[in-house]
């Protein structure tokens, strides 16, 4: 169990960046291997083909060479790749998965549903200026890729994702071991650690927890507060146009119930989804006289019931990694919505999805008292 | 010859009225047809039980949203319809929907099939980038010339299979210039005369123009090698698949879309693909690196297995990808392959048993020896 | 498959003939598929009635039965008999209830009737979705576990032990006993009772078939009548947890006191010399009464009630126990003053007013006074009171003895939580009815007994025990047969991806989790069929036995239709 450390408990490290903090991360790990405090790695690559970017878990360390900590895309949630690998219980490996806050945060968010067992794993975070639309990367890798180095030096969100360019937790810790590249001093950087296991890790890799990483809490913080204000306006801008069921409606109207959003996100764990069983297959009389009742009905109906028996699924536990509209052949701003709804949610329960592996999900927890508002707004 | 029924107006409205007709008569109950949801040129698949809700309909719409081979199935995969139906419904997603028919998956039972010779759909994110509008009349401008359109789906562009088997009424779009002063339905079979007979109209003797349509042909045959050679450069070996397949991020939204693609629960989903840790780790110790989660390839080489003898080349599949594989043109052309191996066109004679699920004695010999 | 369906409304004598348009009814639903035959008759639940269903279902070749009627907790097991009786699988059938949920409801005919309609229509759309079911059959368990090594608990073993069951007694304490076993006598007779106690000890450890647990509590109980499932947890050692098997659970928890330090005016904790009435009997049965500087009191107060008004009940026994008190103290220490303050003197029962008119003449003074405070002075008490007769006094004493309310024990919760059965007034167990089942809870099979019932007197215990007894004897026979539910859940394995969003929800702990293929996996014989999982599972993976989603869709589809 990962218990978050307190802001002012939080300890770190201050390493040194010889060549590029990808180099410097590259060797961490190696060393890790090395040391046996590792047995693999779990890490973006990027594919032979260069045009994306994808997990590899590795053992061989020489492969660790075109290991991406940071890779300008997410092509799978991270969590599905922990997933993937764990689902069906802990092995006897130790692996170090690198990945971004929010995935990290899905990870923990699956321990809770138990389709991820992290016992074995040492998860590891890294400041995140956001991710760059798959496509964006897909069409024009060179072009992207120095898009994104620029980005991650100045920090500018402009060409990621809608929802990364108002995400105020791209430096949340949620695993072990954060790597904080943010507030540093020219070719330094931070080692966070927010667990025992973390802790244990880094007395492995002898790197004394003797650094001062204040400077780094206060970039954090900074950043975090502007995000916060530019979501908030977003987030109301996006009320008046969803708002009303009329819009909403007009938003999915282009839906063509692929169902693709559901499939890359990461918490969206069911083997068969409800909305693809027999549940809502009806026989032809049913859809002739739900057609006879409006005069025309769209086939397959339904459409907007499906987003929303999602969002009632899964909205407690959103992450707002904005895979699912990467995922959207039809260009729907369903990551936004999605997002925006998940803050009202889990603001009901005090709820943050992934902040930690100690807070049970707030649907399957019954507190006798508890949503008076709800109850008194009935009397 | 053929019986055919002709309207003098345009094609679209001339189908709109003969809908119209078949519905206020009480021949049929709902039209399912292509109808405009929103003003920004989204369209989509709807039952119509109204004539007012026909005003909107739009059957010859170059967009294909999904495949009405599945909705039609959907409509009818608890029991035949209760009640006639006419659709009017593409060339491929009427195949796809025999296809389905072949395997328990739907009926035609009290089900009037309108299809037409077809000039193609666009890709779906025409609908994103809000340009369809402008490109309609360009459209069918190529369509009424018998000429090849530009930017269509590629699955589209390679496409000769444009004209419908078993439709019981079709329009004869490609190559004709009059659409906008006429309309020709030409009766094929006995329910589609049954259909037309009291609809106010010149009936007369008419045929598929076949050599307006094997122009047509021998330009998408041209352009199908091409496409195929393109692809066939990139599929080399395993290495070559890597390639193509490396940015597939296994979302599966190929085999949703597809409309062969009937399973409840797809083998790759179920926990038949899932792989203990001891699977990883020895893998590991083999290979030093796995690709996380893994599969990716032995996923499409799967469903190419499974539903490649039914393929029918609508292109769905490469329009929900979001990745931009180029997987409409890769089915498509394995899928001829296998199909060419049984001689065997999906989705034409509904009588034609699939060649997976048929055994024959003497098949085959050449592999044999 | 070819459904037959028989249609019969239930006249019910007037009672629905009078208040609906039968006909009218049976004209809505004639015609629907697979209805083959639509009657109306005066009283299906007699037995003319229920032949006339029998030779109609022969006589039609039904596959399927409606009827409307009453409400199934009426007569849904008399038709489902009928059914079975006549070669119908009774989960065939579906009882529309068209009296209390329709003509008892309104007065309006035209209204009744378009209701019945529905109802009716509603219950033929369901029945078609029907699939048969078979009853499962299992021998019940016939031993008991009692939980609570008190007075209740032992009588209740050593009746129950002449049966041929085995007797679990787990206490949570050291040894047997009880709170009794701190009394040196009890009223009214005044008899020692620690030899009569220590005999029932003895002769429970000579029993054979009666296993007891000292130090010990119950971990889990799961199951239902018949068949529970108990776990048994040693409070010294985690690890030592036995489980086994019973039909009946009896809870012999009995009560504790009242801790007067939640007052105030009484000095408890404060002062000393001032007692519980515990604290007095445990001195008394050491032999000497003495105050705090070994010097022997020559005046104490005894104060009735304490607690009453926070607790809100009276616990029955206080008044005579303080009685009793006042006994021990003038037998042991003749010369010695006693002052038995009471706000109500409770002596109900044939005995005990002779005992209260002895106690009076041993020159006992009893003061009916309120708004009693106990004050330090010096090496004394004062205790200020207000007479009714003569107004404000006081008093200085040696020392006070409290004689507080009885109040549940700590465990109560947690054992009812098990179970599901409810607390009551005063939180003790909920009894499932005061005058009809004292000793009953709303659980099938879970037995109370004894004070954690309620205050109450040891012959009033033992009657309870004796009754708990009578009820286990009479409806636990060994090799009695007993079906479990059959409308249970059941989980698909292919679909279901082991979340285990479900196990949290169910409260009967019927769904364990299968390891090996990571699946959740129902016990139906403990499952009840709540149907929580179904509601909980996001892929709806789970099913409910004869509460399919097509079969809810259908009825209700064609009530609002």
């Amino acid at each position: 169990m990962i218990k978050p450390a307190a802001s002012s408990e939080k300890k770190g490290a201050v390493l040194s960046i010889k060549t590029t903090i990808q180099d410097s991360i590259r060797n961490l790990l190696k060393k890790g291997m090395d040391q046996g405090v590792f047995d693999a790695v779990l890490i973006p690559m990027r594919v032979p083909a260069g045009d994306s970017f994808s997990y590899v878990l590795i053992k061989d360390k020489s492969l660790l060479n075109n290991a991406v900590a940071l890779p300008p895309i997410m092509s799978v949630q991270g969590a599905k790749a922990v997933s993937s690998v764990t689902r069906l219980g802990n092995g006897t490996m130790k692996i170090a998965a690198v990945m971004r806050p929010c995935e990290i945060r899905a990870t923990i968010e699956l321990t809770k549903l138990d389709q991820v067992h992290v016992e074995n794993m040492t998860l590891i975070s890294i400041d995140c200026p956001g991710v760059m639309p798959i496509l964006d990367f897909i069409r024009e890798p060179e072009k992207a890729i120095k898009l994104f180095e620029n980005a991650t030096k100045s920090w500018d969100d402009t060409i990621m994702r809608p929802v990364c360019q108002i995400c105020d937790k791209s430096s949340m810790i949620a695993g072990d071991l954060h790597i904080g590249t943010l507030g540093t001093k020219k070719d330094a950087f931070f080692i966070i650690s927010n667990s025992k296991k973390g802790k244990d890790t880094l007395e492995k890799l002898d790197i004394p927890l003797n650094g001062n990483i204040d400077s780094w809490q206060i970039k954090v913080k900074e950043n975090a507060e502007e995000k916060q204000k530019k979501r908030k306006k977003t987030h109301k801008d996006l009320k008046t146009k969803i708002g009303h069921l009329d819009n909403l409606l007009d938003t999915f109207s282009q839906c063509i119930n692929c169902h693709n959003c559901m499939r890359v996100c990461p918490v969206c764990y069911c083997r068969l989804c409800y909305f693809d069983s027999d549940k809502v297959k009806h026989p032809s009389g049913e859809y002739l006289r739900r057609a006879k009742e409006k005069g025309s009905i769209r086939f397959l109906p339904d459409t907007t019931l499906f987003h929303m028996g999602r969002m009632m699924h899964m909205s407690l536990s959103c992450v707002s990694c904005g895979s699912c509209e990467d995922a959207c052949p039809m260009s729907i701003p369903v990551a936004q919505i999605f997002s925006m709804v998940a803050d009202e949610t889990q603001g009901l329960f005090d709820y943050v999805a992934g902040r930690s592996s100690g807070e049970p999900l707030p649907l399957k927890t019954y507190k006798k008292d508890e949503l008076h508002e709800v109850e008194d707004a009935h009397d | 010859m053929t019986k055919a029924l002709k309207l003098t107006k345009n094609t679209e409205q001339g189908v709109r009225e003969f809908v119209k007709f078949l519905l206020e008569k009480g021949n049929v109950k709902g039209v399912f047809t292509l109808k405009k949801i929103n003003q920004k040129g989204s369209v989509a698949y709807s039952l119509i039980t109204t004539s007012d809700e026909l005003n909107d309909a739009v059957p010859f719409y170059p967009l294909m949203p999904t495949n009405a081979g599945t909705l039609l199935s959907r409509f009818t995969l608890n029991g035949s319809t209760t009640e006639p139906i006419v659709a009017i419904v593409k060339p491929c997603e009427l195949r796809a929907f025999i296809e389905l028919i072949k395997r328990e998956q739907g009926s035609l039972e009290n089900i009037y099939i309108i299809s037409s010779t077809c000039g193609g759909v666009y890709p779906l994110k025409i609908v994103a980038e809000e340009t369809i509008e402008k490109n309609l009349s360009q459209y069918w401008d190529a369509v009424k010339k018998g000429e090849m359109n530009e930017n269509l789906r590629p699955a589209c562009t390679g496409c000769t299979e444009f004209t419908p088997y078993t439709a019981d009424i079709t329009v004869d779009l490609i190559g004709h210039n009059n659409l906008d002063k006429e309309c020709v339905l030409i009766l094929n079979t006995k329910k589609g005369e049954e259909l037309a007979k009291e609809m106010k109209g010149e009936f007369l003797e008419r045929e598929l123009d076949k050599e307006t349509l094997k122009k047509f042909y021998d330009k998408r045959d041209a352009a199908k090698k091409k496409l195929f050679n393109e692809i066939n450069t990139k599929m080399k070996g395993l290495d070559g698949l890597i390639e193509i397949f490396g940015r597939c991020i296994g979302c599966h939204g190929c085999s949703t879309v597809c409309p062969i693609c009937y399973c409840k629960l797809c083998e790759f989903d179920s926990s038949d693909s899932e792989y203990k840790p001891s699977t990883y780790e020895s893998e590991l110790k083999r290979r030093g690196g796995l690709k996380v989660p893994p599969g990716t390839i032995y996923y499409h080489l799967g469903r190419l297995a499974h539903m490649g003898i039914s393929c029918v080349g609508c292109g769905s599949c490469e329009d929900v990808c979001p990745v931009d594989i180029p997987l409409s043109i890769i089915f498509k052309k394995v899928g001829e392959s296998i199909q060419q191996i049984f001689e065997y066109i999906p989705g034409k004679n509904i009588e034609e048993k699939i060649p997976l699920l048929t055994y024959e004695e003497e098949e085959f010999t050449e592999i044999e020896e | 498959m070819n459904r037959k369906i028989g249609v019969y409304i239930c006249e019910c004598g007037p009672n629905i003939s009078e208040k609906i348009d039968i006909d009218k009814v049976i004209e809505a639903v004639r015609f629907l598929n697979d209805i083959v035959v639509v009657e109306r008759y005066k009283l299906l639940c007699s037995e003319d009635g229920k032949k006339y269903l029998t030779e109609q279902i022969k006589r039609y070749g039904l596959t399927h039965l409606i009827i409307a009627a009453c409400s199934p907790r009426d007569h849904q097991l008399t038709f489902m008999e009928v059914c079975e009786n006549a070669g119908i699988n009774p989960y065939l059938f579906q009882l529309a209830n068209i009296r209390e949920q329709c003509v008892w409801i309104t007065a309006d005919k035209e209204e009744a009737t378009k209701k019945a309609i529905r109802l009716t229509k509603a219950a033929i759309g369901r029945v078609r979705c029907h699939s048969p079911l078979e009853k499962k059959e299992m021998e019940s368990n016939p031993d008991v576990l009692i939980v609570g090594g008190g007075i209740a608990g032992i009588e209740t073993s050593l009746q129950l032990a002449h049966s041929d069951r085995k007797i679990y007694l787990v206490e949570k304490t050291a040894s047997l006993g009880g709170l009794i076993k701190n009394f040196e006598k009890t009223y009214p007779e005044m008899h020692p009772c620690s030899i009569s106690i220590q005999q029932k000890i003895e002769t429970i450890n000579k029993t054979n078939n009666i296993k007891i647990f000292t130090d010990s509590e119950v971990e889990d109980i799961l199951g239902f009548f018949g068949n529970f499932e108990i776990k048994v947890k040693k409070n010294t050692n985690e690890k030592d947890s036995v489980s086994f098997n019973v039909g009946a659970v009896v809870f012999a928890t009995g009560s504790t006191l009242f801790n007067p330090n939640k007052t105030t005016c009484y000095g408890y904790g404060k002062f000393d010399n001032v007692l519980t009435a515990l604290e007095f009997e445990k001195m008394n049965l050491s032999g000497e009464i003495v105050l705090k500087n070994n010097k022997t009191p020559k005046s104490v107060a005894i104060i009735h009630c304490v607690g009453r008004t926070e607790k809100g009940y009276c616990s029955e026994i206080c008044c005579m126990y303080s009685l009793k008190f006042a006994r021990y103290l003038k037998d042991k220490i003749p010369d010695i003053k006693v002052f038995n303050f009471y706000s109500d003197l409770c002596i109900p029962g044939k005995t005990h007013q002779k005992f209260y008119e002895q106690t009076q003449g041993k020159n006992i003074d009893f003061i009916r006074a309120k708004n009693i405070e106990i004050a330090k002075k010096g090496e004394h008490l004062t205790i200020t009171y207000n007479d009714e007769k003569s107004g404000k006094n006081n008093y200085d004493v040696d020392m006070v003895i409290l004689s507080p309310a009885l109040e549940p024990t700590a465990d109560t919760a947690r054992l009812a939580e098990f179970t599901g059965i409810s607390l009551g007034d005063g939180g003790f167990f909920a009894e499932v009815h005061e005058k009809l089942g004292p000793v009953s809870t709303s659980s099938q099979g879970v037995f109370i007994a004894g004070c954690s019932q309620g205050p109450k007197s040891i012959p009033d215990t033992i009657i309870q025990a004796e009754a708990v007894t009578g009820k286990i004897l009479s409806s636990l026979i060994p090799g009695k047969k007993i079906e479990p539910e059959v409308k249970v859940s059941f989980i698909s394995e292919s679909f279901c991806i082991g979340c285990k969003t479900c196990l949290d929800v169910c409260s009967y702990g019927a769904i364990t989790f299968n390891e090996t293929k990571k699946v959740s996996v129902v016990n139906e014989v403990i499952c009840r069929g709540c149907g929580n999982c179904v509601a909980a599972c996001p892929s709806g993976a789970i099913t409910l036995k004869h509460f399919t989603f097509n079969q809810i869709y259908q009825e209700l589809k064609a009530a609002i239709q």
